[in-house]
């Protein structure tokens, strides 16, 4: 193979074309946003607005129908995209980063300062957000919250409780769920000797550190005036992370693979893997345990004797972009679908959401007993007093997801032997001050 | 005019498409792994700088221990796995050219079969001979007292290289074979008449002529290697011994995709590149100098 020569410079000629079109656009990808929280507020339009929503929910566009049929002046179109991690994020954030976009976009409650700092979100506060704060559950509310502003809708959460396979917990091995940790670690010790396992780690899931942080009563990340405190290594974590280092050396729960991967719900649906400690929409996930019905049931989520009921895990909002030329049309679906009845029931109904998001109202179909929870009626008698139960002081820091991967790695480390909670949470706090600092934050670690 | 003018016409669509699916997307990953964003307020509100940063984001690759031990664990992963498949394909595809060969076609098309599967697809069946409490193999092994765990931290690098050697070495072995195809009858009449036997023949006359087949194959590997992604992603979830950046293009995902970062991203994506150019030029090198020994 040996190129012709014109063709040669063909290829020279369109790569210096070229060349200067990539300047150009990577000149003003990163800032091409971000403004907008500075510039006057969009009225909202005199005629008929159509807004576009992207997220991974599904059937989402029947919920969006629910309310295009309500009213006359707003349509919502739902468009499916990848989840998050899986190329929806970065899907997002080239579209604003290009001045388009949808109005409307799904974050996990999480990553929402991560778009707020990417400049890809509108400041709600500036369009009376504040005043819905009470048609919220509080729990949901303070998740979307960085100082004072308010970046994103809540749209559903995850507070903590225990899935448990009831039959072999109670009635073959005679052991009730765990109501605090220490007995968490007893009735492991337990199972093991049965040879099953209580509860199953995915060892390289971060996720699962800061909700057992929150729960013990510890703000990880917490802004003061315009500087990020960090404090992953103070007493209430610490003693957290010092209890895992002793269920781990112990191997008292099995880190060989996740909760609800293939492997999993064969050795669940065996009766080998008897619990799932983790996020309220767990419930949907245990369901699919083959076998299961009618065996497992709800547990409140173990607890310290000190700290919080519960604490957080996933869940995600609908965030009105920093491109949108319709953020209060996007704020008006928004408080239908978030707070109403009527949404809220759709959302459950249609895209099977997560714990509702709104004060009083968690969904008609959750206020019945569950037939697959041994007709236990959960959702009333357990995950509320969860949801109620979570610290409001949580604030989720920018670069979350980095932030989740680390301690992923730290915790993999842990894993193999090669490190302890306790070791390994001060030097993923040293990192990670030091990546937030990298891209222009100012950080504090807490003494 | 109309002459010099239709080439040009007629080529266009592929090279509008080439630039702007190709060349321009290289430019802009270039450019941009030489850009870093600083941003000021506690979430960026007071605003955010895409500034000219030098080798600041491939300072900070090479110095991400992550990604450098990535790079390791691929050079380790090429040498067996590279070496492996190579050696197989090319004693498969002998052994299919060979005269006693039965049914050559027919183990042609099944050996290449695999190819056929997208590697998402797979990794999954893969996994369900990995995972303990699904796998009849380590079922089977457990009852003769070895307990094996295909996805532990040790093991996995050699599980994922199963998967790649299953799935690729049919595809080398055609390549080979087609090689061993275009070697003219009468040097094989010729060796018979000087009295070369079946091993003779072999390396004496066969190896030698397929020598760019093989070169060719091993650069496609290499490159291959450094760019593993599919296999590592889908087990990461099953997988206790994989984390977020296990292999190079994994490190360059989680940058771009989940945090990012694209200046980094980029970087990394160079730095892959150039490292494939070098090892693939290396390997030529290293062809060549044997070439003109013998």
């Amino acid at each position: 193979m040996r190129p012709l020569v014109p063709r040669r410079t063909a290829l020279a000629g369109g790569a210096a074309t070229a060349a200067a079109l990539a300047a150009g656009l990577a000149g003003c990808a990163p800032t091409g946003a971000g403004k907008v929280n500075a510039e006057a507020v969009i009225p909202p339009s005199d005629g008929p607005v159509t807004l576009t929503y992207w997220a991974w929910l599904k059937d989402l566009q029947k919920v969006a129908d629910e309310f295009n049929k309500t009213q006359d002046r707003i349509t919502v179109e739902a468009v499916w995209i990848p989840g998050g991690n899986a190329g929806g994020y970065a899907k997002i954030l080239s579209a604003v980063a290009a001045g388009g976009g949808p109005d409307i976009a799904q974050v996990e409650l999480r990553s929402v300062p991560e778009f707020a700092l990417a400049g890809a979100l509108t400041d709600l506060t500036r369009y009376g957000f504040a005043k819905d704060e009470k048609a919220f559950d509080p729990g949901a509310f303070a998740q979307i919250k960085v100082g004072d502003s308010l970046w994103a809708v809540p749209q559903d959460t995850g507070p903590g409780a225990m899935f448990y396979n009831k039959e072999v917990l109670e009635e073959e091995l005679g052991l009730t769920p765990p109501k605090t940790w220490d007995e968490f670690r007893s009735v492991a010790e337990e199972v093991k000797k049965a040879g099953k396992t209580l509860m199953t780690l995915d060892p390289g899931d971060g996720s699962v550190l800061p909700l057992w942080a929150m729960q013990k009563g510890s703000v990880w990340f917490e802004p003061k005036d315009d500087t990020w405190v960090l404090n992953m290594a103070d007493d209430p974590t610490m003693e957290m992370a010092d209890y895992w280092d002793g269920v781990f050396s112990d191997e008292l729960v099995s880190t060989g693979y996740g909760p609800f991967s293939t492997p999993w719900y064969a050795a669940a649906g065996d009766g080998k893997v008897l619990s799932y400690v983790g996020g309220s929409w767990g419930d949907a996930l245990t369901e699919t345990v083959p076998g299961g019905k009618g065996k497992w049931a709800v547990a409140d989520m173990p607890r310290w004797e000190d700290g919080y009921a519960s604490g957080g895990l996933g869940g995600s909002s609908a965030a009105v972009l920093s491109t949108s030329e319709h953020p209060a049309e996007a704020l008006e679906f928004l408080r239908w679908m978030c707070t109403d009845p009527a949404g809220i029931d759709a959302m459950i109904e249609n895209s099977g959401i997560g714990w509702s998001p709104a004060a009083d109202y968690i969904g008609k179909k959750r206020q019945q007993p569950s037939e697959f929870f041994s007709g236990q009626n959960y959702n009333e008698e357990v995950i509320l007093p969860m949801a109620e139960g979570q610290s409001l002081d949580w604030t989720w820091a920018p670069l979350m997801q980095r932030i989740i991967d680390r301690l992923g790695d730290g915790m993999l480390e842990v894993v193999g032997g090669g490190s302890t909670f306790t070791k390994m949470l001060p030097q993923a706090q040293e990192d990670i001050a030091e990546i937030m600092r990298k891209i222009g934050l100012k950080v504090e670690i807490a003494k | 005019m109309r002459s010099k003018s239709a080439p040009w016409v007629l080529m266009a669509p592929f090279l509008l498409l080439f630039l702007f699916t190709m060349v321009v997307p290289i430019i802009i990953a270039i450019v941009q792994s030489f850009l870093t964003v600083r941003r000021s307020g506690l979430v960026g509100e007071d605003g955010a700088v895409s500034h000219f940063a030098g080798l600041e984001n491939y300072l900070a690759a090479l110095t991400n221990q992550n990604f450098t031990e990535s790079i390791a664990r691929m050079l380790l992963f090429g040498v067996v796995q590279v070496t492996v498949m190579i050696v197989a394909s090319t004693i498969l595809a002998l052994l299919l050219e060979s005269a006693s060969a039965k049914w050559p076609g027919l183990f042609r098309a099944a050996y290449f079969l695999p190819y056929g599967i997208p590697g998402v697809i797979a990794t999954i069946l893969w996994s369900f001979l990995y995972v303990p409490g699904l796998s009849p193999i380590v079922d089977v092994l457990g009852w003769v007292g070895i307990d094996v765990d295909f996805l532990g931290p040790s093991i996995v690098l050699w599980s994922i290289a199963n998967i790649v050697t299953w799935t690729y070495t049919g595809y080398n072995m055609l390549i080979i074979i087609a090689q061993l195809k275009a070697i003219p009858g009468d040097i094989y009449e010729a060796a018979r008449i000087d009295g070369a036997g079946p091993l003779r023949v072999v390396t004496s006359i066969q190896l030698p002529l397929i020598r760019p087949a093989l070169m060719l194959t091993i650069i496609f590997s290499i490159i291959g290697t450094l760019q593993l992604f599919a296999e590592p992603q889908v087990l990461s979830t099953m997988s206790s011994g994989i984390n977020s950046e296990y292999t190079p293009n994994l490190s360059a995902y989680a940058y771009a995709f989940q945090y990012n970062d694209l200046g980094m991203a980029s970087a990394e994506a160079v730095i892959i590149a150039l490292a494939a150019f070098i090892l693939s030029a290396a390997a030529l090198g290293i062809s060549n100098r044997l070439g003109r020994k013998s």
